[in-house]
Parts: structure tokens; C-alpha cells; sequence
């Protein structure tokens, strides 16, 4: 993984990669809700030159769950840039988030 | 959808009758009555590496292939290929299950590097799940070693209350479970699953008792229904895992009423003239160098010459000890080998546990097919192990042998206290035949003998004789008595000889005898003869007289009666000398 990783790392540093991000969640309970909700706000926030992302509904599409090998909910996948990171929790606490994406960064610098 | 309320209602449904499903595991399902609680999940918790996953993995194979019931196997921590690796040993095809649609293994990987920003639970987990019972229809569910998520994720609690709402899906959906658990400090596994797992709860444990590991089973708690309290030995040989339940053995073995030589001819004559049971055990006593393997030869040699099948477990010697040393008394052990009809399987009792060796050696069995089986000596695989675990592993083989028909021949190394003899006593409920093999000591030499400590079901000899090893074969030479009892060796011969010197004296004495009464029979028949010799003469002489007498008498009448023819002219009537009064007239 790392060296795969290291390489596009440096192609990113000239040509910023936008972020791909796939989010599992549990169907359309309330906290659902506001967990894409919040992650949305956060990235429109800091990441101003835009983003992709897939909302998953476990219930919908389980293979996918199997597939992706997701337990928790809810599951943020960052596939893009790489290194590929897994986050898990409602997005509550911000300032990791924004580490585990690579925004933190960016928005102090 | 399910939520955590459920969680609080999690109480037995009275009324609901217990089912069981059977494991397929030979012997679990013997000390449960049955298996696994039907439609529950089970725990199953020991230490690592004491089998937990392959009881599990087991359980859910023999499931699709013996009962006809899909089955998804959850698995943390452990590598997919590995696991498939593991089980392929056993014999099991996972990656044919799950083409034919019969298995669905789902390996869950925990990815240490995750980042918990918040509030989660693992509904996932149970999607993931049910996703996968539903693919495929599964009846059985496997999840191995569920406290890999209380290392992956950080809140215990949330843990604990995510796997009570599985466990209560599970038995929703009236899945029969196998969770396993890894032992914890104080308690069945670490993180307390006990609590909410109370259907069924087996225990598994891999003690190291004197260098060798000793596996054993347990059933702690069991629902509902009465189980087999006992630890139970188990092992894990080639056909997986087996528990080693002693206590439910049945005594329902066809029994033959067969007899078969022990290749000694003195020794079939001591048990009733005709050698032992087909398909008995016999135990074969005896200190170093009684000839405990000897004994054991003959009886393969004995089956060998009926053109059957034998395997020879020999744990002290190497195969061509036994050709050699047995080649020195007249068994051509060499010669039944070449001929495909005698096996050997010669190994260091120490190179192995106990379980390894019986496993192995009921592979053995399985491979060869002999009707035969010699164990020589049974004694070399206690070491290590307890006695006790030697013993209820014994039972086992002894009574596996005997269902199968297979005549075994096991010799017993007894210490030259006889201490060993007491211990291994509680096989000798199985054994059918025991000889015991003995040195006896006198007159400066040591003899082997030999006696039936007892026979069952036949006549025997109480007598001890004596065991002769020669250039010429193996003997049991009948008994010799003498004024100090069972005489051996030179005492023997010397007794023997003598006696024939004490009959030939006897033959002497009535030959003399006889010569005697002929030499006064003929003296008698001299004596009679020369009496009647004699008789004969005096008869003569007797007769001799007589006459004589009577040619006088006639003169004296004629004398008479020329006399009367003087006297008077003619005489009148009869003449009778009695007149002669009438002549004084």
C-alpha cells in the first residue's frame, strides 16, 4: 500500500486529487439523517474545490456492506485521495474528521 | 428493524420445547443428548488454539453435508485463505460449498487504522449478516471469536449491548449459533459473553500436563436439558474433532463366538484348547523381558497363517528388531510382511501427545483393515500422559477395535513393583483375556512362566506354566511339579528325568515280578507234575495188587473146590465160598 500510496501523494501535491468518499448508513433513521448532514456541512466547508459522494443505505444494498467489509454504521469510506481511510461515527468531532480526510491541512495552511 | 429495546425483553419463550441439532462432532453429540440447542446459540470458549474454531467450522460442515442445513460462517480476526487452508487438512472443501451455494464464509477484517468520530453502532454487522442467511437459506450460524470487536472498536459498552442485540436476532431467527470466545482472566472469556450465552456454554481447554498436551471438553451449562458433566478427553486427528466420551459408551457390540489361535499351542490348550475370542481385547502382563512381544508375534503369526490381515503398533521396537529378534525363536515376521499380510507402524511414544498417536493410529486401522491389532506395549504411551487419560483414551480404542470386530493384543510393561498393574486396572473391565507373564526365580536361574490371570466366557487353565523361547519356536510346556511346587529351566529337565528314571524302576520291579511268579508258576506246575508222577506209580502198584490179590483168591477157590469134589460126589446150586459152614456140617 505504501508504495503505491507515495507516488500518487506527490502527483497530488501538483494537481490537487478531489475527494471521493463513499458513506454507509442505516436506512432513513433520524440519526441518519443528521449524520449526512453534517458531514455534507463539514465538506462544503473545507473542501471548496468539491468532492464526490456516495450515500449507501445498508439496508438496500447489503452485498455491498459484505463487499466493503463495513460493520459499523455510520461508515465513511475516503477512497480518494489515497491513502484510503476509514472513519466510523456521526462526524461529531470535527477536527478529527477533517484530519482523517486531509482537509485540516489544507484550511490552516 | 431491531433496536435495543428487544434487548430487554431477552427471556426464555416458556412453553417452547427444547430441540436439539446435532453437531456431527462423534462423541459431542453423545454426552448433549443430541447436540446444540436447536434454534439458540451456543458458546463455545477456551483458550487459543484449543480447538474452539474447528468445532465450530465442523459444526456448520457437517451440518450442510450430514443434515441438509446451509450454513454462514463469520469469521473475525482470521484471514479467509488461511481458514480455508486450515480446514482443507480436515479433509473439508469450503471453496465446493460455497460454489454449490451451501456455505457462505464471511471474513470480517478489523482495520486498526479506523477513526471514530462519533456515534456509531454495528447494525451493519447484523445486515451483513442476514444478508448472507438469507442468500443462501442457512440454518447454522458460525461467528468465530466475536470479542475481536471489543479490541477494534473503543466503547465496551456499545459492544456489549450491540452483541446482545445480535444474539437476540440470532435466536429470533431461530438460528442454531456457534459463537466462540477466547478465555479471559478469571472468567470464560474475556470480555464476559457468559452472561448473555446461557442456552449452552462448552469449554474447551489444551493443558500441558508433563510436556504433553492433553485437550479436554466440557459441556458447563447446558439449558433445559440434562448433558455429561464430565471433562471429556478430545482429539483432533484426522477425521476433525472427536470427544472421547467414555462414560456413554454402549455395550451393544455384536460379540463372535469365534475363536482364534494365540499361535502358542500350549497356551490355546490352557484357554479351553482353543485360543481366544475374535474381535476380544487381551492384555499381555509382564516385567522386562518376560516375552511380552513374543507373545504378541505369535498371535500375528497365528493370524498370518490364515491368510488374515494384522497391524503391529510397536512402540519400543523398529521393524527390523522385531524381524530379527523374532526370527531367533522361529517367527518369520519378515516373511509375513513381504507377503502384504502383516503392517507395522513403529514410532517413539515420545515423539507424540496421546491424542496424536490414537488418532493416528486409528488411521491405521482404517488404511490396513486387519482383523488383528497388536499394541506393543500399551504401557509406552502413558508416558507423559496420566494414567487416568491413558486409560479412558484406551477404552476408547479398545472398544472402537472391538465394534469393529478386530481381535487386540495389547502387552502391558509392568515395573518390577507391579505398580502399573493397579493403574490400568480400570481398562480391564474391556479386557477379555489377561496373561500374565512372570520370572520365577529358583535354584539359580530365571524361567519365564506364564498363567491366565482370567479368560472370559471360556474354560481356562489355573495352572502356571512354564514359557519356553527356543531356536525351535514358542512354547508353553506343561506344568511340572515337585516337592517345591511349579519346577522350571534345569529343575525341570532334572525332575523330568528323574521321573523318567523313577517310571523305568518301576517297569524293572514288576518285570522282576513277573519273572518271579512265571519261575513259581513253573516250579508249582513241576511239583504237580511230579505228584502226579508219583500218584500214577502208587496207582500202578495199587492196581498191581489188586490183581494180584485176586488171581489168589480165584486159586484158593479152585483150590476149594477140587477139595469138595473129593469129598463129595457132586456139589449142589451155586457155588459161593460163604457155604463153607455148611462144609463144617
Amino acid at each position: 500500500m505504501s508504495i503505491l500510496s507515495e507516488p500518487q501523494e506527490r502527483e497530488g501535491a501538483l494537481t490537487p486529487e478531489r475527494l471521493n468518499m463513499t458513506l454507509f448508513v442505516s436506512g432513513a433513521s433520524p440519526a441518519s439523517a443528521r449524520a449526512v448532514r453534517r458531514l455534507r456541512d463539514l465538506c462544503d466547508r473545507h473542501c471548496p474545490s468539491g468532492y464526490d459522494l456516495k450515500v449507501i443505505d445498508i439496508y438496500q444494498e447489503p452485498a455491498v456492506v459484505a463487499s466493503r467489509g463495513v460493520l459499523a454504521v455510520p461508515t465513511l469510506i475516503k477512497e480518494l485521495p489515497l491513502p484510503v481511510r476509514v472513519l466510523i461515527g456521526d462526524f461529531t468531532d470535527e477536527p478529527r474528521v477533517l484530519a482523517a480526510l486531509g482537509l485540516s491541512v489544507a484550511k490552516e495552511h | 428493524m431491531v433496536t435495543n429495546r428487544d434487548v430487554d425483553d431477552l427471556g426464555e419463550r416458556p412453553g417452547s420445547q427444547l430441540f436439539k441439532t446435532p453437531t456431527g462432532i462423534a462423541g459431542f453429540d453423545e454426552i448433549t443428548g443430541g447436540g446444540v440447542p436447536a434454534g439458540r446459540p451456543t458458546l463455545v470458549c477456551g483458550p487459543a488454539g484449543a480447538g474452539k474454531s474447528l468445532f465450530a467450522m465442523q459444526f456448520l460442515v457437517n451440518g450442510i453435508n450430514r443434515y441438509a442445513e446451509p450454513g454462514v460462517f463469520l469469521v473475525f480476526e482470521e484471514n479467509r485463505a488461511d481458514l480455508v487452508a486450515d480446514v482443507r487438512a480436515l479433509s473439508f472443501d469450503l471453496d465446493g460449498l460455497e460454489r454449490d451455494g451451501r456455505l457462505l464464509v464471511d471474513a470480517l477484517t478489523l482495520d486498526s487504522q479506523m477513526v471514530e468520530t462519533g456515534e456509531y453502532n454495528l447494525e451493519a454487522l447484523i445486515v451483513r449478516l442476514a444478508w448472507a442467511v438469507e442468500k443462501i437459506g442457512a440454518k447454522r450460524v458460525v461467528i468465530d471469536n466475536v470479542e475481536a470487536l471489543f479490541s477494534a472498536f473503543s466503547g465496551p459498552a456499545l459492544i456489549r449491548s450491540e452483541l446482545r442485540r445480535l444474539f437476540r436476532w440470532l435466536k429470533d431467527r431461530e438460528l442454531t449459533t456457534v459463537i466462540t470466545g477466547e478465555r479471559g482472566e478469571g472468567r470464560l472469556t474475556r470480555h464476559g459473553l457468559e452472561e448473555y450465552l446461557s442456552d449452552c456454554v462448552v469449554v474447551l481447554d489444551d493443558r500441558v500436563i508433563q510436556d504433553v498436551a492433553t485437550r479436554r471438553l466440557r459441556v458447563m451449562k447446558y439449558r433445559g436439558s440434562t448433558h455429561g458433566r464430565n471433562e471429556y478427553p478430545f482429539l483432533i486427528g484426522a477425521n476433525g474433532f472427536e470427544v472421547l466420551p467414555i462414560t456413554s459408551l454402549g455395550l451393544n457390540q455384536r460379540v463372535s463366538a469365534e475363536r482364534v489361535s494365540t499361535g502358542v499351542a500350549g497356551l490355546d490348550e490352557m484357554l479351553g484348547g482353543q485360543g481366544v475370542f475374535r474381535g476380544s481385547a487381551v492384555l499381555v502382563n509382564g516385567t522386562s523381558g518376560t516375552g511380552k512381544t513374543t507373545i504378541g508375534a505369535a498371535f500375528a503369526d497365528a493370524a498370518c497363517r490364515g491368510g488374515e490381515k494384522v497391524l503391529f503398533f510397536s512402540f519400543e521396537e523398529s521393524e527390523s528388531e522385531i524381524f530379527r529378534n523374532m526370527e531367533s525363536v522361529g517367527l518369520d515376521m519378515r516373511g509375513w510382511a513381504e507377503q502384504g499380510l502383516l503392517h507395522f507402524h513403529c514410532e517413539r511414544p515420545t515423539t507424540r501427545g496421546l491424542e496424536d498417536h490414537l488418532a493416528t493410529m486409528q488411521r491405521r486401522i482404517q488404511e490396513v483393515n486387519p482383523t488383528l491389532v497388536v499394541i506393543d506395549p500399551v504401557t509406552s504411551l502413558a508416558r507423559g500422559a496420566s494414567l487416568f487419560d491413558v486409560s479412558t483414551l484406551l477404552m476408547r480404542q479398545i472398544y472402537y477395535l472391538k465394534a469393529a470386530g478386530i481381535t487386540v493384543v495389547m502387552t502391558v510393561l509392568n515395573a518390577e513393583g507391579g505398580a502399573e498393574r493397579q493403574t490400568l486396572l480400570n481398562i480391564s473391565s474391556l479386557v477379555d483375556t489377561s496373561l500374565d507373564l512372570v520370572m520365577l526365580e529358583s535354584l539359580g536361574e530365571r524361567n519365564r512362566g506364564l498363567y491366565v490371570l482370567k479368560s472370559r466366557g471360556m474354560a481356562h487353565s489355573n495352572q502356571i506354566r512354564e514359557f519356553v523361547l527356543s531356536d525351535d519356536g514358542v512354547a508353553v510346556v506343561p506344568v511340572v511339579i515337585g516337592a517345591e511346587g511349579v519346577l522350571t529351566g534345569s529343575a525341570r529337565v532334572a525332575e523330568q528325568s528323574a521321573e523318567r528314571a523313577t517310571a523305568m524302576g518301576l517297569t524293572a520291579e514288576s518285570e522282576e515280578l513277573a519273572r518271579a511268579l512265571e519261575q513259581r508258576k513253573e516250579s508249582v506246575d513241576a511239583h504237580v507234575a511230579a505228584m502226579r508222577a508219583d500218584f500214577l506209580a502208587e496207582e500202578k502198584l495199587a492196581q498191581r495188587l489188586i490183581a494180584a490179590s485176586e488171581r489168589r483168591q480165584e486159586a484158593l477157590l479152585l483150590d476149594w473146590q477140587a477139595q469138595a469134589r473129593r469129598r463129595t460126589v457132586k456139589p449142589t446150586g451155586n457155588y459161593s465160598p460163604r457155604v463153607e459152614p455148611t462144609e463144617k456140617e
